[in-house]
């Protein structure tokens, strides 16, 4: 068994290769245009040393951006894991198996959904004129009603597409970590006449902590990908109500005013930003 | 009525509406798409109406359209084809050949996913240009090996961790060698999840919209970047046209619930022995 093979070796070169090329050969590129004065314009630019980083933090449109990113973050992951939670016991608790995977399946439909149709399909319904959503507060009131163009509004309404692809997704997985418990502790409680809630409260939702905290982790870095529902359903608007760093970055980078640089350096701190997150959660879920 | 009972029927009422709502939007969507345009454009929403084929006639019809589903296709089965081609050795080899670095390549493997894709794309864009390569194929398939690579591997590790070593012990008794196990016991038997895991990462990079709308202009846009543009027309805006397009955008992914509801259930299933 111990004898010497070539397979681990033949077989993980070429793919980690590959990944280690594809990834830092563009990380290290973004970090490098950072330091540059580089536009879309002009394919040339010199060397400015951290110009574009002391800049950002004088950029008021950088600091909301940063204030929206950290607002989407946790009202997505707060909500997506109430709702797959809320959702996860009831499918446990009041439905026949049958019915639980029938269910499963269709709370599997709006995570596969492209994020471009379920922006669209959303951002139709909720058409201030012609939207089935708001036409029940139109129906009895008489006025529109225009969830997308009120600054106070527009990003709950973006981030309710989000925790509608995920949360009942989630929902599905908590389902199945519920199926994965042994029946012991429960038949015990209720022999000792604990509430419903009490024993999702204090037996089984302690006992899936760690799977949970992998979950909290995978939604934070899905959140990171705002970008589509946002692009389509509101383009960083009404304003700079909703634009998180990666719609300003883009902005910034292609729309406005083509400053590639500019945004590669706010790029270069979402990463640094990112990866020591991440990498400090990771390591103490572990 | 017990409390019990009445909460049993609450919890069902709940979980009526959380059904209603994973598949209403998407059915809304695609009655829409059958609509003429006065039948979309109305004060009320209408259920009954005169079906119509002109929306996905003209969006089956008009190149751009066409182009980008070509270009999709292309682009997302070559890249799921690299991504498992390198992918599913690599990660045969990380389940079974644990060594002391085989944790830092899977965190490797999962941070990548902790890039934000304006990060990788705008450096990428860049590249592709000074290469001559921005706005093609080519580039795009390169990039989203990238996302399949990653995705892939991370998926298979448990699969081929499930697969029972004792199979892969006996064949070993049998004679076979380290690469003919691979072939012909551990991946047929590991089939299932891996077919999964390459689903998973063939609707990861077809629903991919960042990195796609920045490193393509014309020649390689890919659907969701057709799609969009088409729900960013002006004021006279072709409603029916729009919905076609995205049920259009929509069917392939949703080909594959039935594969990825099944890797679910084989990932979780396992875990109580």
């Amino acid at each position: 068994m111990k004898q010497k093979n070539s397979l681990p070796a033949v077989f993980l070169t070429p793919a980690m290769g590959i990944l280690a090329v594809l990834a830092l050969v563009p990380t290290a590129y973004a970090i490098y245009i950072s330091f540059q004065n580089r536009e879309l314009s002009r394919p040339d630019g010199s060397l400015i040393g951290l110009a574009n980083y002391i800049d950002l933090f004088s950029d008021r449109r950088f600091i909301n951006a940063i204030g929206v990113s950290l607002t989407w973050e946790a009202v997505t992951v707060g909500m997506t894991l109430l709702i797959a939670v809320g959702l996860g016991i009831l499918l446990f608790e009041c439905v026949s198996p049958r019915t639980r995977n029938l269910l499963a399946l269709l709370f599997l439909v709006p995570v596969i959904l492209p994020r471009v149709s379920a922006a669209f399909v959303w951002k139709f319904a909720f058409h201030p004129l012609y939207g089935i959503a708001t036409y029940p507060y139109k129906a009895i009131t008489g006025q529109p009603l225009d969830l997308l163009s009120n600054p106070a509004t527009a990003l709950a309404t973006v981030a309710l597409v989000d925790v509608w692809q995920w949360g009942l997704f989630f929902a599905v997985i908590v389902l199945k970590l519920l199926e994965t418990l042994p029946p012991q502790p429960f038949e015990a409680a209720r022999l000792d006449h604990a509430r419903t809630w009490e024993i999702y409260a204090f037996i089984a939702l302690p006992m899936l902590k760690a799977p949970l905290i992998s979950l909290a982790f995978v939604k934070m870095i899905e959140s990171l990908r705002a970008f589509d529902l946002i692009y389509v359903m509101t383009r960083g608007g009404p304003g700079i109500a909703t634009e998180t760093l990666d719609m300003y970055a883009f902005s910034q980078g292609f729309i406005e005013s083509g400053r590639i640089s500019y945004a590669s350096s706010m790029a270069v701190l979402m990463m640094i930003a990112t990866s020591i997150a991440f990498t400090f959660i990771w390591k103490r879920v572990q | 009525m017990t409390a019990h009972t009445l909460g049993r029927l609450i919890g069902r009422l709940i979980l009526a509406l959380a059904a209603f709502s994973a598949v209403f939007p998407m059915f809304w969507t695609a009655l829409n798409a059958f609509k003429n345009r006065v039948d979309i454009v109305t004060p009320t929403p209408l259920f009954i109406f005169e079906p119509t084929l002109d929306n996905f006639a003209y969006v089956l019809g008009r190149e751009s359209v066409f182009a980008g589903l070509v270009n999709s296709l292309l682009i997302s089965g070559a890249a799921v084809l690299i991504g498992a081609m390198l992918g599913l050795p690599a990660a045969y080899a990380i389940a079974r050949y644990p060594n002391r670095w085989s944790r830092d390549i899977q965190f490797f493997v999962l941070s990548l996913r902790f890039l934000p894709p304006v990060a990788i794309a705008i450096p990428l864009m860049v590249i592709w240009l000074d290469f001559g390569l921005y706005d093609t194929r080519l580039s795009m398939i390169v990039t989203y090996s990238l996302l399949t690579l990653a995705t892939i591997i991370w998926l298979s590790v448990p699969a081929f961790a499930r697969v029972p070593k004792e199979v892969e012990e006996a064949a070993r008794v049998d004679g076979y060698g380290p690469y003919a196990i691979f072939f012909l016991i551990a991946l047929p038997i590991a089939l299932r999840s891996l077919i999964g895991a390459v689903a998973f990462a063939f609707v990861l990079v077809w629903n991919e919209f960042l990195i796609a709308l920045m490193l393509t202009t014309s020649d390689a846009k890919t659907l969701p970047i057709v799609a969009s543009e088409l729900t960013q027309l002006g004021r006279d805006v072709p409603w029916g046209i729009l919905n076609a397009s995205v049920v259009l955008l929509s069917i392939p992914p949703l080909l594959f619930i039935g594969v990825l509801s099944g890797m679910l259930n084989s990932a979780f299933k396992r875990k109580t022995q």
